[in-house]
C-alpha cells in the first residue's frame, strides 16, 4: 500500500487586523514621525537623527519615513536569546512564543506570612528561583526594586540577584549608562568574553520612552548602549489608552508604533543588525482609579494587533501575559492571566511579559507564577490542535470496541492515554472527600505550596567564579 | 434664589458647561450675590462631584467635565467677584520631582484640586529642588505637592524638603507627596506632612492641610 499523507494539524491562531488597518496605522505612525515630530532629549539621540535625515522644526525633531523604512530593513527578524549556560532555550522567531515575569514591583506578596511587605533584594533572587523550577517560565526579570539596598544601585543588585537565582535568558531594567556598563562587565564575565556575550545573549535591556513622544536622556543613552555592543534591546512605550496614549485603541496603537520605531532607527543608526524586540503596551488608564490595569481587555486586544504590526516588519515582538489588577490571587487573577496568555498563544507575540504580577503590576506573587505557569501547560495543550491520524481516529478501537461498553481498558487508551490528555498538576480534580481530607485547599494554597516546593528542593547551578568575582569587585568599587 | 443656585450645581455635576454659563450670568440678572453663585452653585456642585467620586460613582472624564462646566461658571462670575470672595480653598505649588519627566499622573492631581477650588502652580516636571524653593518664594503657597514615578528620583523629594529647610521656608509650607512608589512611611521619613495614594485622596489631604 502506497504510504498515505499525513493531514497537518491545524493550530488555532487569531488574525486580529487586516491589511487595509495594518497599512492605515503604519500610514499614521509615519505620520506622527514626519508631522508630529518627537521631542528628543538625549543630545547623542539628537544628533544620529538628524544626521540620518531628520530635520527640526517646531520645537520636535521630525523623522522621514525613508529612515523609518531603512532600520526596519537593517533590524534582525529573530533573536536567539541563550541562557546564562549558553545553551539556546529561548529563540526569539516568528511562531514561537515564550513567557516570563515582569520587573520591578515595589511591593510582594510574602510566601510565609502572606502579606503585602516592601520588596527586598532576596525577593528578586527567590522570584528568579521559583521561575527557574517552573517549565513554562522562560526567562526571568526583576519581580522587584528592593528597597534594602542603596537606591541608585538597585538595578544593578537585581541584576546579580537575578543571575544567581536562575539560569534562565534574563530581561533587566537599568537606571543609567553606569549601571549598563557594570551589568555588561558581569555578563561579558558570565558569558566568558565579550563575544561569546554577542554570540551568546542571556540578557535583554528593558528600557522605554514616555509616552507620548518624550526621549528622556537617561533611557535612550541605555539603548544606545546596547546598540554599541550589539546586544539585545526592547524598547516598548506604554500608551496606556486614556493615559499616556488617546482613549481609542487605533490611536494609541499609532502612536506606539511610532514611538517604539523611533527607538528601533536609533539603534540601527549606532549599528546595523543591533538585536531589537518590537513592541509596546496598550493598558488602559482605569477611569474610576486611574491605575494602569494589567487586566484590561484593551491590551491583549493591542497586543493582537501590534504582533501584526511587528510581524510585518519582520521583527520579533514584546508581549504581556498572566497579570492582574487583583490585590489577592483569586478568581479575577485566573480569569485575567488567562485571557491574556491564550491571546498571547493565539498572536504568537514573541516574549511575553508580566506573569506574576498583581495589584496592577504593584506587586509581585509566587503564587500567581505558579498558577500561570499551569493556566500556560492548560493553553498550549489547547493550542495543539486536534491532530487527525490513523493513532488518532482510532478505528480499529471503535471498531472492536462492545457497544456500550466504553474504551477505558482498551489497548488503544492504554497506549495513548499518557499524551492524548492533558494532566493538571495544581489544578484540582480530585473527588470531594479526598479534598477534604486532603485539608480543602484553594488553588492559592496549592500554588504556595508548590513555590514553597520549589525553593526549598530545586537547584540552580551557581554562576562561574570568574562571574562571582567580577561581580564582587563592582560592588566594592560602587561602594567606595 | 436657593432654586437657581441648585439649578447651577446640578448642570455643573452633569458637565453642561455653557448651561452653567448661561444660569450664572441669568442668576447675577436677578441680583443674586457673586459670592453666593460662587458658593451655593459652583463650589456646592464640585464638591458633590468630589463627594461621588470618591465613592466610586463617578468616572475620572466625569470630574474634569464637571470641572470644565466650573470653569465655564467662573469666567461668568469672574469681572463682578470682589478680591475677597475670589479666594480659592488654598494654593499649591506642584511639580515632578528633578529627574523625572513623567506628567501625567502629576496632572491629574492638579485637575482635581483645582475642581475642589484650590489655586495650582504648576512647575512642570524635571523641577530641581532650588526651583521648588524659588516658587514658594514667588508664589507664597500654603502647600507644596511633590510626584515621582521612579524609585531612583523619589529620593529627590528628600532633597527638595531639605532644600526647603535650608531657605528657611519649609514653616511656611505643608508638603504633600505621591506616585507609584512613595509610601506613607517614606513620607514620614523624608519629613513631609502627608501622603496621597491617589489623586482623590490628594484633594483631601490638601483640605487637611490647608
Amino acid at each position: 500500500m502506497t504510504q498515505q499523507i499525513q493531514i497537518e494539524t491545524m493550530h488555532p491562531s487569531i488574525r486580529m487586523l487586516s491589511d487595509e488597518q495594518l497599512q492605515a496605522l503604519h500610514s499614521a505612525s509615519l505620520d506622527i514621525l514626519s508631522r508630529t515630530g518627537i521631542v528628543m532629549k538625549s543630545e547623542k539621540g539628537r544628533q544620529l537623527l538628524l544626521e540620518a535625515g531628520a530635520w527640526e522644526s517646531e520645537g520636535r525633531l521630525k523623522i522621514p519615513e525613508h529612515v523609518v523604512m531603512a532600520a526596519i530593513g537593517s533590524a534582525p527578524s529573530r533573536i536567539a536569546m541563550h541562557n546564562r549556560l549558553g545553551r539556546p532555550t529561548m529563540p526569539l522567531e516568528e511562531g514561537k512564543v515564550f513567557f516570563g515575569p515582569g520587573s520591578d514591583c515595589p511591593f510582594t506578596l510574602d510566601l510565609e506570612t502572606g502579606e503585602r511587605r516592601q520588596a527586598v533584594l532576596e525577593d528578586v533572587r527567590r522570584m528568579a528561583h521559583v521561575c527557574d523550577g517552573l517549565d513554562n517560565l522562560d526567562f526571568v526579570m526583576s519581580m522587584a526594586t528592593p528597597f534594602d539596598v542603596a537606591t541608585m544601585d538597585h538595578y544593578l543588585h537585581s541584576f546579580v540577584a537575578m543571575i544567581r537565582g536562575s539560569v534562565k535568558p534574563n530581561v533587566y531594567t537599568a537606571r543609567e549608562r553606569g549601571d549598563m556598563q557594570d551589568i555588561y562587565e558581569i555578563a561579558c564575565a558570565v558569558a566568558g568574553s565579550e563575544t561569546a556575550l554577542r554570540e551568546k545573549p542571556f540578557l535583554m535591556l528593558y528600557a522605554e520612552s514616555i509616552s507620548p513622544l518624550l526621549y528622556n536622556d537617561e533611557s535612550v543613552d541605555k539603548l544606545l548602549f546596547c546598540a554599541e555592543k550589539g546586544i539585545p534591546v526592547t524598547y516598548p512605550p506604554s500608551p496606556n489608552t486614556g493615559g499616556g496614549g488617546p482613549i481609542t485603541l487605533a490611536g494609541a496603537l499609532a502612536l506606539g508604533n511610532a514611538e517604539c520605531l523611533v527607538g528601533l532607527v536609533l539603534t540601527q543608526l549606532v549599528r546595523p543588525g543591533t538585536p531589537f524586540l518590537y513592541g509596546m503596551n496598550t493598558a488602559a488608564l482605569d477611569m474610576k482609579s486611574a491605575i494602569v490595569a494589567y487586566g484590561a481587555p484593551e491590551w491583549p486586544l493591542g497586543m493582537a494587533a501590534w504582533t501584526e504590526l511587528g510581524r510585518s516588519y519582520g521583527l520579533p515582538v514584546w508581549g504581556v501575559a498572566g497579570a492582574t489588577d487583583s490585590k489577592v490571587v483569586d478568581t479575577q487573577a485566573g480569569i485575567e492571566a488567562t485571557v491574556t496568555i491564550m491571546t498571547a498563544f493565539l498572536c504568537r507575540s514573541n516574549l511575553n511579559h508580566d506573569v506574576g504580577y498583581i495589584e496592577y503590576g504593584s506587586t509581585s506573587s509566587a503564587e500567581m507564577l505558579v498558577i500561570a505557569d499551569e493556566i500556560i501547560r492548560d493553553v498550549r495543550f489547547f493550542m495543539g490542535g486536534v491532530e487527525v491520524s490513523e493513532r488518532t481516529l482510532a478505528r480499529e478501537a471503535i471498531h472492536n470496541a462492545q457497544p456500550g461498553g466504553g474504551f477505558l481498558a482498551d489497548n488503544h487508551t492504554l497506549d495513548n492515554w499518557k499524551w492524548a490528555q492533558w494532566r493538571p498538576r495544581i489544578i484540582d480534580r480530585m473527588r470531594y472527600d479526598g479534598w477534604v481530607s486532603k485539608g480543602k485547599k484553594d488553588m492559592a494554597t496549592r500554588a504556595n505550596e508548590r513555590a514553597r516546593q520549589i525553593l526549598e528542593q530545586h537547584e540552580v547551578p551557581a554562576l562561574p567564579q570568574a562571574a562571582e568575582e567580577v561581580i564582587a569587585e563592582i560592588l566594592k568599587r560602587r561602594q567606595a | 434664589m436657593a432654586d437657581i443656585l441648585q439649578q447651577i450645581a446640578s448642570n455643573l455635576y452633569e458637565g453642561e458647561d455653557e448651561a452653567v454659563a448661561g444660569l450664572v450670568q441669568k442668576a447675577l440678572d436677578q441680583g443674586v450675590k457673586p459670592s453666593e453663585i460662587l458658593q451655593g452653585g459652583l463650589i456646592a456642585g464640585m464638591d458633590q462631584v468630589g463627594r461621588d467620586f470618591k465613592a466610586g460613582d463617578l468616572f475620572v472624564p466625569e470630574v474634569l467635565i464637571a470641572a470644565r462646566a466650573m470653569h465655564a461658571g467662573r469666567g461668568v462670575l469672574r469681572p463682578v467677584l470682589a478680591e475677597s470672595d475670589a479666594r480659592s480653598a488654598g494654593k499649591l505649588v506642584i511639580g515632578t520631582v528633578k529627574g523625572d519627566l513623567h506628567d501625567i499622573g502629576k496632572n491629574l492631581v492638579k485637575m482635581m484640586l483645582e475642581g475642589a477650588g484650590f489655586e495650582t502652580v504648576d512647575l512642570g516636571t524635571d523641577v530641581e529642588p532650588a526651583a521648588f524653593v524659588t516658587a514658594v518664594r514667588e508664589h507664597k503657597p500654603s502647600m507644596v505637592g511633590m510626584s515621582a514615578l521612579l524609585t531612583t528620583t523619589m529620593v529627590q523629594m528628600r532633597a527638595t524638603v531639605e532644600a526647603l529647610v535650608e531657605a528657611g521656608l519649609r514653616e511656611q509650607v505643608k508638603v504633600m507627596v505621591g506616585g507609584a512608589p512613595v509610601t506613607e512611611a517614606f513620607a514620614r521619613e523624608i519629613g513631609a506632612d502627608a501622603y496621597a495614594p491617589d489623586a482623590a485622596s490628594a484633594v483631601d489631604v490638601a483640605r487637611s492641610l490647608a
